[in-house]
């Protein structure tokens, strides 16, 4: 990321203050969205999603394996975010872990609920095929092809969309077996179990400035943050998760004030998606 | 991160195991013994499978290319040259630096996305012979290799499309590189094999060549071959090699009729 | 053209591709008969005494070329011309670039070029204005003259015998850069020209093509008060009050963005055609940050189009 001269940070706090970015757009606004499902074909879903200039790509995968115990009924969903050298020279080898740890972490917490299960994008229980015994384990990837900030929000973005794109193969469970063998399950290759995503949540970020807040900041803006919000809304306006990043300390009105503002943007927000979602699935 | 896939867990492929056991030796079998069996895809023993390059996928980059060979897909992205970042001595050739890395998804058994460190040095010495450095001193080179799905004949691919991304970035070059490898199964010898022949072969040997100036740049070799055969795979790949040189060069005047002005 | 990243619908799609072939049918189809890739034997007259110049080197006897691109014969000088070329650094040629590090009386810029470029101490004025020796007290205070991340406009001196870039920043026009925003186009999209400074008055904006690929939009700066406004704004804590007005700020985006559409469509920058098209966007009321999207880049694509057509048409017509 280069550095910005002082001359060009007091123009981009002008313009957050006065309302016009840089790039033209509102303080509320986002930049272009495009979305693309089914770009990695060996994956049970995937897509690519351009925010501007950040392009991620995310892949789902389900693997049949053992509930944990102290879950039985309830199969197990893994994230992990990966950072490739082509966004950034600094992310070779090494260089992104602290990055990729810290992403994953915050989209664990915002898609995964409560330890109970309730709040989370996917209703694990359904993920289930015989408790106790077999569950569906859902890994999914994220890959930052491209990095001009805002990362969190397009990652979620890419999630909800390859999770819309996802097909769980239908299994057939053998009824024979005995209660302590492993049963036989028979996957099959032609029927498919879409995943209903209405209740998978958007991320929205909001970066404070100043004294006014941006989303969608690039990552020109984001150097000039004093401290970011990350809330997590699903489209019934529930807040499902929440991350403070950064190190200026809030009060906690204005906390408060960027909940609701993130509520209110992310209204539009998840209704963008849907329709790009849509498209997509139109154009396949 | 979660735990790894234990003994617990079993993808579906593996569910019906024994049948694929069976199928898999029949395959080897015929590709030892047969003179000339369709394979898995339907090509024969000296096809090879149809490719796919593009230019231009990364337009951070200062070149970049994208090859889809069956089911194998790989990106390359090429930076600089820029200026050196580590506080090296002076030299007056210039660094190629190239690093290839796997992504989680690219694997069918989800594995960690990690830097192949073996690929990266077999590129590295694939590439040196053919980019002339001494025309960028004191500045450094980065190949970036992201594969995406890995679908067999990886390494050879991995070349064939860093030497277009290197092109693309106008980066002065002797000759354009490509790369291709084959399997020996019995007597047999099959180019371009997919990642179920290649768990099964007997031996391999991948050849990365310049088409133009008819020189080797590396050559690998595992398994116990004769020297008839050694002959014989060296020519095929070279035939091989030579044709994938005309697809190459095809792709990059496409791009320099597009972007003419 | 490279991959555009936008989400365009079936009509769009269809009207971008009718603008960018008739864009390519207008260009003289004698350029892509000479195109070159790597190893491809340049056809040469043997008897005369071909020098062989960039990106061409010699086996056996042969020319062959090194790079992909198109071959230029100038005079008895054979050479290889990149298309999507890097920047090559001209003598006099006005650069924008961005200081990373302080060394001992010298600023090392990064300025899009393989190698950073060095602006000597000497090369430049310090602030007082009188012409005297630097001495020990002048280079412990370079950073007060610039600092890291600064962005500065010079011109090209010279080069070094090690290959290093000099350059020099004496007149009162070069310096540094504040209030505005610096863009990053490919190099090859700014044709040297007479001018690189342009100060549009309508707007109160001025706009510095850089030959490196560094474009700066700014507020307009009046040359002599440089001095004193600097010491200004450091004395002045409340930011509020300096910022740059709405209005020219409204302008400074559409501009940029202008830029950055015709950057990304590939089309040389020159001013004209950036006033241009930030003129067509304000006329045909284009919300500033909605230039970025799909239709404007269509629309934009098909001016362009028309506008080669009716260049072209006029050159036929004059003769």
């Amino acid at each position: 990321m280069v550095g910005l001269s002082e001359g060009e940070k007091h123009f981009i706090r002008g313009g957050i203050a006065q309302d016009i970015r840089t790039d033209g757009r509102r303080r509320l606004q986002f930049r272009a969205l495009s979305v693309e499902t089914g770009v990695i074909p060996q994956a049970n879903g995937s897509a690519r999603v351009r925010l501007g200039a950040t392009e991620i790509i995310a892949s789902v995968k389900a693997e049949l394996g053992k509930p944990s115990i102290l879950h039985p009924d309830k199969g197990k969903v893994s994230i992990f975010v990966d950072c490739s050298p082509t966004a950034e020279p600094t992310f070779e080898g090494r260089g992104s872990e602290e990055l990729s740890a810290e992403l994953s972490v915050a989209l664990q917490r915002c898609l995964l609920g409560g330890k109970s299960g309730a709040g989370a994008a996917i209703d694990l229980s359904s993920l289930i095929v015989v408790e106790g015994k077999v569950c569906w384990d859902l890994y999914i990837d994220g890959l930052v092809v491209s990095s001009d900030g805002n990362l969190l929000d397009a990652l979620a973005t890419a999630i909800k969309v390859a999770l819309s794109d996802t097909g769980l193969p239908k299994v057939n469970v053998s009824l024979s077996a005995a209660s302590d063998e492993e049963p036989e399950v028979d996957v099959s290759d032609e029927e498919f179990l879409q995943f209903d995503t209405s209740s998978v949540p958007v991320i929205i970020t909001l970066t404070k400035v100043g004294r006014h807040y941006i989303v969608d900041a690039t990552s020109e803006e984001e150097s000039q943050m004093s401290s970011a919000v990350s809330v997590s809304v699903n489209r019934n306006g529930q807040i499902c998760g929440l991350t403070k990043r950064g190190g200026a300390g809030l009060d906690p009105s204005v906390i408060f004030d960027m909940i609701s503002v993130a509520r209110h943007a992310s209204q539009q927000f998840i209704a963008l998606v849907d329709s790009q979602i849509a498209a997509a699935e139109a154009d396949e | 991160m979660s735990a790894q896939a234990g003994t617990g867990t079993y993808s579906p492929a593996a569910a019906s195991g024994d049948k694929r056991r069976e199928r898999r030796e029949e395959l080897r079998r015929h590709l030892a013994e047969d003179a000339d069996w369709p394979r898995a895809d339907g090509r024969s023993f000296h096809d090879c499978r149809p490719a796919f390059m593009q230019t231009g996928p990364t337009t951070a980059a200062s070149g970049s290319a994208y090859a889809e060979f069956g089911k194998t897909k790989v990106i390359v992205s090429v930076f600089g040259p820029r200026e050196s970042k580590k506080a090296m001595m002076y030299s007056d050739v210039g660094r190629l630096n190239c690093n290839v890395s796997y992504t989680t998804f690219a694997t069918p058994v989800r594995g960690q996305g990690a830097d192949n460190k073996e690929y990266s040095s077999m590129l590295h010495k694939a590439l040196e012979g053919a980019v002339m450095l001494h025309t960028f001193p004191k500045t450094t080179v980065d190949v970036f290799a992201l594969v995406l799905e890995s679908g067999g004949s990886d390494l050879p691919i991995i070349i064939s499309c860093a030497s277009l991304a290197l092109a693309d970035a106008g980066i002065m070059m002797y000759d354009l590189v490509t790369s291709v490898s084959v399997s020996c199964f019995g007597k047999n010898i099959i180019i371009d094999p997919t990642s179920d022949e290649e768990a099964w072969q007997d031996g391999s040997l991948m050849v990365a060549f310049m088409p133009a100036r008819k020189e080797i740049t590396q050559l690998t070799l595992t398994g116990e071959w004769s020297d008839g055969k050694i002959t014989n795979a060296v020519e095929l790949c070279m035939d091989a090699c030579s044709k994938l040189g005309e697809i190459l060069r095809d792709r990059l005047k496409d791009t320099a009729t597009l972007t003419n002005e | 053209m490279r991959d555009l990243h936008l989400s365009l619908n079936q009509t769009q799609r269809v009207r971008l591709e009718a603008a960018l072939h008739e864009l390519q049918s207008l260009t003289p189809a004698a350029a892509s008969a000479a195109a070159v890739t790597v190893a491809d034997t340049i056809p040469v007259n043997q008897e005369d005494n071909i020098l062989k110049g960039h990106g061409t080197s010699d086996q056996d006897g042969e020319v062959v070329a090194t790079l992909c691109g198109v071959v230029e014969r100038v005079n008895k000088l054979v050479y290889v011309r990149t298309l999507r070329a890097r920047y090559k650094p001209e003598v006099g040629d006005i650069i924008v670039g961005r200081v990373i590090e302080i060394a001992p009386k010298r600023w090392r810029l990064e300025i899009n070029f393989s190698q950073d470029a060095v602006l000597m101490l000497s090369s430049m004025n310090l602030p007082d204005g009188i012409q005297r020796r630097r001495t020990a007290v002048d280079e412990l205070n370079m950073r007060s003259i610039f600092e890291e991340n600064d962005v500065i406009c010079a011109e090209v001196r010279g080069f070094q015998h090690d290959g290093s870039l000099h350059l020099q920043a004496r007149s009162e026009k070069y310096g540094k850069l504040e209030r505005g925003q610096l863009l990053t186009v490919p190099p090859y999209l700014v044709k040297r020209k007479k001018q690189h400074f342009h100060h549009l008055a309508q707007y109160d904006v001025d706009l510095i093509l850089g030959c490196n690929g560094f474009i700066w939009v700014g507020e307009h700066v009046v040359v002599d008060e440089k001095v004193k406004a600097t010491e200004d704004q450091q004395k002045s804590s409340d930011e509020a009050e300096n910022f740059t007005p709405l209005e020219t700020r409204k302008h400074i985006c559409r501009l940029a963005n202008a830029v950055r559409v015709l950057s990304a469509l590939g089309f040389t920058l020159t001013v004209e055609l950036i006033i241009e098209t930030a003129e067509a966007s304000a006329s045909s009321n284009v919300e500033v940050n909605d230039m970025l999207g799909a239709e404007f880049y269509v629309q934009t694509a098909e001016r362009e189009a028309k506008r080669r057509a009716d260049l072209l048409r006029k050159k036929n017509g004059a003769r």
